[in-house]
This record gives structure tokens, C-alpha cells and sequence, in this order.
């Protein structure tokens, strides 16, 4: 009997970091929203470290931020304690990172999105999935309940549920992360429709009863006096911050962690999917750097309300009595008392060259993925994904044109464009490192480079991009009066300021000229010149546009050079047997992986200058004639 | 796959013997059957693969231009991917220009130079790196440059290149691991240490980059100008240099009206050697043009050889060139005749023009040529070239890479020095990196993720 089924327009699998932006985003751009999740107590839930930011992924999450998402709002909501990393090394590279309580940030977030009228949330497993009959692409999927739900959009956010299998020592079982029930026929299904899967491996360091823990032993770590938090659009009230514990590892922990490795499932054979180097378990670094005689570890809260703590660094799936035999070697753990063991987990995800760079499967037209199923590790990158297929999503339901920022515009486009470019062999983690236009893609500037999207596609509100505007207002005063005003060395403020930052000067010169020099910073003048009005942030992105404009420049100069390429399309279903000369290795590359563009060609690797070349020259030869 | 069929002599032109055509494209075939014939007369039916063949060529006005050997290649089995027509004649250049023509009347175009290079690229036959040694193959005309280019076929700038890479993702991947994990335990950069790896791979890049520019010579030519008064001489000089008596020479002043050019191997070194008309004031308007010209010689010389008659004494024309050329030019005297009675001396010229190197020969017994040839060797490349160097970058695109890459150096090292913040000087460093990437092929941003990973125990 053919049931009933519930019509909506987007159905989003999977409530994680990836599920609730999207389904956040969809149904801020009008559109009924299915948010279907496994268990309705684990939304938002963050299986692994208590932590959101650091380099790169800081930056993520102001861009999310920046076009409206929710991740920035809720961490600062829900933050122990805020950081800013690399504050002495220069301003592309500055980050926050936050403490999260875990438990305050799920409460946060689905209060967030209980309030969005086109959010349905939805408890249930899908068991089926197909394309329903009639003329337009829908998709229909049934629940293991037998409720039948529908719609021409399905977002697949299942993060690392897909066959998940959880191994701790040598037992091994199917399992969700954290003792979740996993997602096994829906992968299934997918397979059935063409999508190809790799496995990849995380894993996780066990958790420890606060009380057990001897914080004498360890070295405080505390939160800074002057907080800063992420979002762009609420107001900033720094929470009390908690603290985090630093302590070593030592050789007698290493030493039952190589006494044990026959029992480790990372290297008894036991799990085949790839792991991180991002994310080492402790066996990991034991085996691969022998001379070091000491790993730190990070007592981290877990969340205000528990008396869970975090063991950042000990990442581990060796079997639960080892973990608790090699952390109480620690100093501070000694007696410590174990709450949840590490273990390590093994998942099916996308392979990711399937993708468009604007999530959706190629040949699946309607079915968008995002998150960790598409092969990334982390909350914020998984965010970044979830905006971007929710934006799409709905782009796509419009008719309109797809949204993907550039690489010189988003670390959000960095990472899609990687993903979706460079067949993956682990799980990725966005580095600064990997924006080649990294000092374009400063946090501080995020709202500059994106917000006009945000407020573009409805997930800013008009209140909040009118606030936007007057900074930007604001951003332009202080340039131009910087511009404007000359520095006079005489006076008692223009001698205090050429006394502190050690300038001599020759000639006349403005205070825009004067702030370029090395140990002039905004806030100086700003002090001695009534003309600058009293805004840190503003302040901040014209310090920054002002001392690196030459670098600036260079970069702008590459990205327009970048853009070219990106200009030069392939054409879709072009056939690389046709041009000869390139490597084999190249070949098959691009015939997989696709690529729109010369632009995105160029990124593969395997694929060489010489290759680039022979393409070009083809391509070019064939338009000639 | 190629549209047209193209044309060229392919082999370097001025050279005695035999003389190539090659015709390639799918015109090729259809080309030989209507300018080839049997020596009998008879047209030519079957075009074996790869089969010595004896036959004659056709003009368009089915005169016999020339008793030919050819051969046949069928795409893809060919130099260039597509059907290839190879006809040997008589190497005198107007003989070969005369085969060409006719190929031209029977539907070939013209190749640009390269060309058949380009096609054997885009049809698969080799790659890119391959690409372009063989055309400094092409060009290479002596034994050194002939060296420089099979050093670049087997990749041995490359493997040169690697150790200064290395070194300097290093300290790139150093940084960077800092950068992206501020809170583990990575060491700080020691920006002294930086700095000193820095300087020493500049450094050795300059070096690579010197011998650039006289890569540059290996496969151009230096153009070496033979000038200096009538009847000094010059033209005798030449047909020593060249061993071979290619310019006239007679004890008539202005027997030289046109310039005499040619490429010839100074021990190892192509050097195209210009003989010019004597340089005097004269009423003839045949010797002012080759006036003319000589001066137009001058301009473009790499070095000019003003040549002097020992026996004859300096005057004050002979004066006034060599002051003249020497504001803008290298030059040499070039003290001819020693043979007979001298009327100047060597010493006495070296007083003179002080800084000028003055050589003593006689192109009659052949006295001093050596030393001659062995200076002016010297004075284009230098005294150690070719002696031992363990590489030699001869293409233009490499040199101008190593030149950004030195640039980019340089800046980094003023950034070291200057406290500049660490995400700043990545860009140069990566800037210098890509630049040696062009040459070796790396692409840097996957190396340095490798070597971050494997080098710091990061991430948690
Ligand atoms: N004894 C002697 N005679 C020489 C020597 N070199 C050239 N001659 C003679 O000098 C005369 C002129 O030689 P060329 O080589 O024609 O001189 P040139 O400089 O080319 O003269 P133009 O072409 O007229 O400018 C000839 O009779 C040569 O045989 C030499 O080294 N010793
Ligand atoms: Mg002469």
C-alpha cells in the first residue's frame, strides 16, 4: 500500500553542525524545512573536543557568522572561555578560540531554531530512499517508523553515522559516535543511486571525572581578561571564563602505549578507513616521533553543568583498561577516573569529487551533502558546508544562480573548492596554510568580504546589515580622516608617539603614511587625535588595510590573475582522451574529478604544469578552428 | 588531428653535405606523389613506412630540381605524430630553398619555427620539459650547448634545484606549522638561522642564474665583429677563425663590399663571426652601403675585434674608431701582420688604450690565433665554463624564474632582518618557492603540508 507522504520543501539529514545551518538557512530564504535527526536529545551535539576556533577554523566560523549562520552567535553564547591565538604574529593569522559548554551550546541552538516558523524538527531513522515518480525530481524517503516524507530538496548532513563503526582495543561494533545508533541503510540506498563512498577513521580521547583529577599537578591555563567573542551581529557579553589545565605525557606512558600497539586497532589491522594527521590518537605519536619524551595534555571542561572533562591529546582506541592504565601515568591523572573511554570510529563519506562547488551531486539533481560526510573533520568546517548547501538548496528550489565565495574571498571557498578538487585521502582540516590568499581572509574583516551576500540571500536581517553599513560608513571616515590629517611631530602627543614607536621623521607626513610604519598602531593615534573616533574593530581592519597594503595589492593582483583561469571553462563531458601529452596520473584525474574550469584543473594534484599546458594548448587549438 | 600540412628545411642552414625537408601533416603524402618521381621518371605508387627511397624532385614546371633520397613515416609512428614526408638532397642552401618552393606550389605551408617541435607536443609524442630542450637541440650549433641541452632532457636542473627547495621548504613549513598551531609545542624561528639558509640559497641560485645569461650565448650565438680600416686584414682573420676561405681576400683596399656572417665553433662556444667591409670614407656608393652595414655590425656585437696592420702604423682614423667603439662596446685590438716588420707595438697600444686588451697575431703564419680564440672564449663566458659547472640553465623561461626566484629571496631576507611578522614573510617565501616550482615541476603547498606533518608532532 502506498502511504501518504508529508511534502516539504527541503528535507535536511542530520542534525549536527552541518544539518542546523542548513536548515537554518533554507528556511530563512522562505522554505518549509524538514530537520530530520536520529535522536532528538543529540542535536548540536558535539562528540568530540569542548573547543570551537583556532586558526583557520576561528576564520571559518566568523564567515559563517559574516553571511548570517549560527555558529559564531551560539559559541559565544555558550562559551567557558574565549582566546585570541597568535597575537604576536601578525594579523592573518590571529584567531579566537573558544571553550565550549557543551551542553549550553545544544540547549542555545535548538531554542535557535525551535523558533524558525519553516523548521519541522523530526525525530526518525531513514530506512529507504528514492526518487519519487512524476515529472519534477523529488525525493522520497521512508522512516524505519513508516512515516513517508518528501520533497525536491534533501541536504545529507549525517556526519559520521553512515555505517558507523566504533572500535575500542579489538572489539569493534556498529555504532554512531558517543554511543549513538548508526545510520546503515540509508549509505545503502545512496550506493544505489551511483555514489561512491570512501571509509575514512577518526576518533576520540576519553573523558574523566573532574574530581578525580589532582589540579595541583597541572599547570593553569586561564581565560584572558579582555575576551573577544565571534559574532558580528549580537552583542558580545563575555561569560565567566573557566580554566584549562596543561600537563605532559612521559616516557612510562609511551612506554605502555608501545607495549600495547598489538591490541591498538589503528595498528593491528583491526580498522581499514583513513585517519587524520590532523588529529593524531596518542598511539600515532608515540609510533611516528620515538624521540620525543613528552606530548602535552589539555584538561578541558566540558560543560558547567557536569563534571565531565575533556583529555585533549590522549586520543586513543587502544581497550579501555590500557587508556586508563597510560593516563594515570600523567601528572594530575593519577587517579583519575575514566567516564567515557576514547575509541576511534570508521564511517562511510561522499567522495567528494562527486560534488558541484555548490554541494550537490552532480548526477543526483535536488541532493545536496554537507559536513563530515563529505569528508571533513570538525564543527566549523562542517558549518561552512551546512551554509553553503543550505543556501544553494534553496538558490536551487529559486531558480537562481548558485553561491560559492572564491578563494580570495572565504576561507569557506577554500575549503569547498578543496574538497570537491582534490580527492581526499584523509579527513580534511582547513589550515591558514591552505588560503593562498590568506591575508585577504582576515577574521576581522569576514563581514566585509561576505555579509553583503548574507543580507543578499535573507539570513541577515535588515536591522543587522544597516548596522553593517554604518561600519563600513565608519571603517571610511577613519580612512579618509587618516588620509587626511597631518602628523605633527612637535606636539607633546606627536612626540609621544614618535617617542614609543622609535620613528624618526624626515618630511611631513599624514597619519595614514605615519601608521604604516612598524610599531605605530591605530589605537596611538587614536589616543592623540580627537579627529579618530574611539572604534577597535573599525580601527583594527584600517590598521590592516594600511600596514600591509602592499601585500595587499600583490594578492588582489593574484586573485584578478586566479579569476582569469576560473574564466577558461572546460566543457561539461569533455573527453580527455583527446588531448595528448597529458600524464596518465593527470588523465585520470580530471576525467574523475571534472573540473569546470582551467582554474580548478590547475589545483589537482597530479596534474603538472606541463599537463595545464597540453590542456590549454588543446583547448585553445580547438577554438581556433 | 593538424589541419595543415607544414614545410621547412630541418636542418640548420649554411651547412655543406645534405640538406632535409620535412613535410608533415596529412598533405604529406599527397604532396611527394606530385613532386616526387622515380629516377626513371615514373610516379611513385607505394609509399612504404620507413624505406630508404631514391628519386627526384620537381619543380612546379616539372623541371628535375635534384636526385633526392626519402623517406616516409605514417602518423602516429612519426618524429611529429602526424604523416611525415623526409626529403635529403643536396645540402647548397638554393638547392634546398628550391625543393621547399615546389613543396610550397604542391599545398605546404610554411613551418614557424618550432612548429614541427609544437606538433609532436600536442600529438602525444613528447612532453612539455622535452618539448623545449629539443628545440635548444635545434638551435644548439656546438658541442657545450649541445651539452646544456641534454643536461635539461635528463632532468639534471631539476635534481639541482631540489637540495635549495628543500632547504627552503624547511623553514617555510617551520613557520606554517607555528602559524596553524599556535598551541602545540613547535619550535620558534630562529630568524638568524632563516636568514643564513636564506642567504647561502640565494646564492647559489645566483650563481645558476650567471650561467643563465651565458646559457643564453650557448644557444644564441655571441656575434663577435671583425672591423677596423681596409685592407688591415679582416677577411684573412676570418677564413682563419673559420678554417675555411669563405671571404675573399686580395691586397686591393675595399675588397670586402657586404658583410660575411657566420657561425662557427670557438672551442666549444657558436660564435657568429662577422667579417665587414673596411671602414673608410669613400665616394662608392656599393662601399658606403657596406660602411653602412658594418657600423649596423657594431651595434648589435656581443665583442668587436678592431683590427690593426702592424706594419702600417696607426693613424689617426684607426685612433678615433677604437675610441669611438670603446664607449658602448667590448673590444679588442687586434694586432694584425706580425709577420712583417712592425711599426707598432703591442706595449705601445696597451699604454695608449689603457684597459684594452691587445693581441698580437698574423693571420698569414697563424701566430697568436690560439690565444686569440682562447680571449675571446673567455671574454663571452668567462674562464671557467663548461670546465666542471654541475649545471647550465640555458632556456629563457628558467632564467627568468631563477631571476623572481632571487627577488623573492632577497625580500625575504630584508623581512628576517626587519622583525617583519611571520604570515607576511611566507609570501615571498612561497613567492620564491613557485617560481622554483616552474622549473622543477613542485607544486609547494603539498609539500609543505608533507613536511609539517612529518617534521612536528602537531595536532591533538
Ligand atoms: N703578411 C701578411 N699579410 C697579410 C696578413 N693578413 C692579411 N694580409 C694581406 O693583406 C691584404 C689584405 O687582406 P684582407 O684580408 O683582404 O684585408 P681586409 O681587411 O679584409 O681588407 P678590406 O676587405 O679591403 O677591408 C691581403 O693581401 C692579405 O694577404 C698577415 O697577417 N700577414
Ligand atoms: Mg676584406
Amino acid at each position: 500500500m502506498e502511504r501518504q507522504a508529508k511534502i516539504y520543501d527541503v528535507i535536511v539529514v542530520g542534525a549536527g553542525h552541518a544539518g542546523c545551518e542548513a536548515a537554518y538557512a533554507t528556511a530563512k530564504m522562505g522554505f518549509r524545512t524538514l530537520l530530520l535527526t536520529l535522536n532528538f536529545s543529540n542535536i548540536a551535539f558535539m562528540p568530540c573536543n569542548p573547543s570551537v576556533g583556532g586558526p583557520g577554523k576561528g576564520h571559518l566560523v566568523r564567515e559563517v557568522d559574516a553571511l548570517g549562520g549560527l555558529i559564531g552567535r551560539v559559541t559565544d553564547l555558550a562559551h567557558l572561555q574565549m582566546r585570541s591565538l597568535n597575537t604576536q604574529k601578525g594579523p592573518a593569522v590571529q584567531a579566537l578560540r573558544a571553550q565550549v559548554d557543551k551542553r549550553r551550546y545544544q540547549e542555545i541552538m535548538l531554542e535557535i531554531l525551535e523558533r524558525e516558523p519553516l523548521i519541522y524538527l523530526r525525530q526518525g531513522e531513514i530506512i529507504d530512499l528514492q526518487r519519487a515518480k512524476g515529472a519534477a525530481v523529488s525525493w522520497r524517503l521512508r522512516l524505519s517508523t513508516g512515516i513517508i516524507v518528501e520533497a525536491p530538496v534533501v541536504i545529507l548532513a549525517a556526519g559520521t553515522f553512515f555505517r558507523g563503526t566504533v572500535h575500542i582495543g579489538l572489539t569493534s561494533f556498529l555504532s554512531g559516535p558517543q554511543g549513538q545508533h548508526p545510520s546503515v541503510s540509508l549509505p545503502e540506498k545512496l550506493a544505489t543511486e551511483g555514489i561512491s563512498f570512501r571509509r575514512f577513521k577518526t576518533g576520540t580521547p576519553a573523558r574523566l571525572r573532574r574530581r578525580s583529577l589532582n589540579f595541583d599537578a597541572m599547570k593553569e591555563q586561564p581565560g584572558e581578561e579582555t575576551p573577544h567573542g565571534f559574532s558580528f551581529w549580537i552583542p558580545w557579553k563575555p561569560r565567566l571564563q573557566a580554566s584549562c589545565w596543561l600537563t605532559y605525557t612521559n616516557e612510562r606512558t609511551h612506554e605502555i602505549i608501545r607495549k600495547n600497539l598489538h591490541l591498538a586497532p589503528m595498528y593491528c589491522g583491526a580498522i581499514k578507513g583513513i585517519g587524520t594527521r590532523y588529529c593524531p590518537a596518542i598511539e600515532g605519536k608515540v609510533v611516528n616521533f620515538p624521540n620525543r619524551q613528552r606530548h602535552q595534555v589539555f584538561i578541558e571542561p566540558e560543560s558547567a553543568g557536569t563534571d565531565e572533562v575533556y583529555v585533549s591529546g590522549l586520543s586513543s582506541s587502544l581497550p579501555e583498561e590500557i587508556q586508563e592504565e597510560f593516563i594515570r601515568t600523567v601528572p594530575g591523572l593519577e587517579r583519575a577516573e575514566i567516564v567515557r573511554p576514547g575509541y576511534a570510529i570508521e564511517y562511510d563519506v561522499v567522495a567528494a569529487e562527486q560534488l558541484t562547488p555548490f554541494l550537490q551531486l552532480k548526477d543526483c539533481p535536488g541532493l545536496f551533502c554537507a559536513g563530515q560526510i563529505n569528508g571533513t573533520s570538525g564543527y566549523e568546517e562542517a558549518a561552512a558546508q551546512g551554509i553553503i548547501a543550505g543556501i544553494n538548496a534553496a538558490l536551487y528550489l529559486k531558480g537562481e544562480s548558485p553561491f560559492l565565495p572564491r578563494r580570495d574571498e572565504a576561507y569557506i571557498g577554500v575549503l569547498v573548492d578543496d574538497l570537491i578538487t582534490k580527492e581526499l585521502d584523509e579527513p580534511y582540516r582547513i589550515m591558514t596554510s591552505f588560503a593562498e590568499f590568506r591575508l585577504s581572509l582576515r577574521q576581522e574583516n569576514a563581514d566585509l568580504r561576505l555579509a553583503e551576500y548574507g543580507y543578499r540571500y535573507g539570513l541577515l536581517s535588515k536591522d543587522e546589515y544597516g548596522r553593517f553599513l554604518e561600519k563600513k560608513e565608519r571603517i571610511q571616515q577613519i580612512q579618509t580622516a587618516l588620509e587626511k590629517t597631518a602628523f605633527d611631530p612637535e606636539t607633546e602627543a606627536g612626540r609621544k608617539i614618535t617617542g614609543q614607536a622609535g620613528v624618526v621623521l624626515k618630511q611631513r607626513i599624514s597619519l595614514a603614511q605615519l601608521l604604516q610604519k612598524p610599531g605605530v598602531s591605530f589605537q596611538m593615534l587614536q589616543e592623540a587625535y580627537d579627529e579618530l573616533p574611539p572604534v577597535k574593530d573599525e580601527g583594527r581592519v584600517v590598521e590592516n588595510q594600511i600596514k600591509y597594503q602592499g601585500y595587499l595589492a600583490r594578492e588582489a593582483k593574484m586573485a584578478a590573475r586566479l579569476r582569469k583561469m576560473e574564466e577558461k571553462q572546460i566543457p561539461p563531458g569533455f573527453d580527455y582522451n583527446t588531448v595528448p601529452n597529458l600524464s596518465t596520473a593527470a588523465r585520470e584525474k580530471l576525467a574523475r574529478i571534472a573540473p569546470l574550469t582551467i582554474g580548478q584543473a590547475a589545483r589537482i594534484s597530479g596534474v603538472g604544469p606541463a599537463d595545464l599546458s597540453a590542456l590549454l594548448i588543446w583547448l585553445e587549438a580547438r577554438i581556433k578552428r | 588531428m593538424w589541419e595543415e600540412t607544414i614545410a621547412a628545411v630541418a636542418t640548420p642552414p649554411g651547412e655543406g653535405g645534405i640538406g632535409v625537408i620535412r613535410i608533415s601533416g596529412p598533405q604529406a603524402q599527397a604532396i611527394g606523389k606530385k613532386i616526387l618521381r622515380h629516377p626513371s621518371g615514373k610516379t611513385i605508387t607505394t609509399w612504404p613506412e620507413r624505406k630508404v627511397r631514391l628519386g627526384v624532385v620537381l619543380s612546379s614546371a616539372q623541371k628535375v630540381i635534384d636526385e633526392v633520397i626519402f623517406f616516409f613515416f605514417r602518423a602516429p609512428r612519426s618524429y611529429t605524430g602526424e604523416d611525415v614526408l623526409e626529403i635529403q638532397g643536396h645540402g647548397g642552401q638554393k638547392n634546398l630553398e628550391l625543393i621547399l618552393s615546389s613543396a610550397m606550389a604542391a599545398g605546404a605551408r610554411p613551418a614557424e619555427p618550432g612548429e614541427f617541435t609544437k606538433q609532436a607536443f600536442l600529438n602525444g609524442r613528447i612532453d612539455l620539459a622535452q618539448a623545449e630542450a629539443v628545440i635548444d637541440l635545434i638551435t644548439a650549433q656546438t658541442d657545450l650547448a649541445h651539452q646544456a641541452a641534454q643536461e635539461q632532457l635528463s632532468g639534471r636542473l631539476s635534481a639541482y634545484l631540489r637540495q635549495s627547495e628543500e632547504r627552503l621548504l624547511a623553514v617555510l613549513a617551520q613557520i606554517e606549522a607555528a602559524l596553524d598551531y599556535p598551541e602545540d609545542e613547535i619550535p620558534e624561528l630562529d630568524r638568524e638561522e632563516a636568514g643564513r639558509t636564506i642567504q647561502e640559497v640565494t646564492e647559489e641560485l645566483s650563481v645558476l642564474a650567471e650561467q643563465a645569461e651565458k646559457g643564453r650565448i650557448l644557444r644564441e650565438a655571441a656575434t663577435v665583429v671583425l672591423a677596423g680600416r681596409p685592407n688591415v686584414g679582416k677577411s684573412s682573420l676570418l677564413n682563419r677563425l673559420l678554417d675555411e676561405e669563405r671571404a675573399i681576400v686580395t691586397p686591393i683596399p675595399g675588397t670586402t663590399r657586404d658583410f660575411v656572417a657566420e657561425v662557427s665553433n670557438l672551442r666549444g662556444l657558436p660564435v657568429r663571426l662577422v667579417d665587414t667591409a673596411g671602414l673608410r670614407e669613400t665616394s662608392d656608393p656599393l662601399e658606403q652601403e657596406g660602411v653602412r652595414r658594418a657600423w649596423g655590425w657594431v651595434e648589435k656585437a656581443e665583442l668587436i675585434l678592431i683590427v690593426l696592420d702592424a706594419a702600417a702604423g696607426l693613424n689617426t682614423e684607426d685612433e678615433q674608431l677604437i675610441r669611438q667603439v670603446k664607449e658602448k662596446k667590448r673590444v679588442f685590438i687586434v694586432l694584425n701582420k706580425s709577420d712583417l716588420p712592425p711599426r707598432l707595438t703591442a706595449a705601445g697600444l696597451a699604454e695608449k688604450f689603457s684597459g684594452l686588451p691587445v693581441l698580437t697575431v698574423s693571420a698569414v703564419s697563424g701566430e697568436g690565433l690560439e690565444d686569440l680564440q682562447e680571449k675571446i672564449r673567455e671574454e663571452l663566458v668567462g674562464k671557467e665554463f663548461g670546465r666542471g659547472h654541475p649545471v647550465m640553465v640555458t632556456s629563457l623561461r628558467h632564467k627568468d624564474a631563477l631571476e623572481r626566484a632571487i627577488r623573492y629571496l632577497q625580500s625575504v631576507t630584508a623581512g628576517l632582518r626587519d622583525g617583519l611578522s611571520e604570515d607576511l614573510l611566507t609570501v615571498d617565501l612561497r613567492a620564491a618557492l613557485e617560481a622554483l616550482g616552474e622549473i622543477t615541476g613542485r607544486t609547494v603547498s603539498d609539500e609543505v603540508i608533507d613536511l609539517i606533518f612529518s617534521q612536528f608532532c602537531v595536532g591533538k
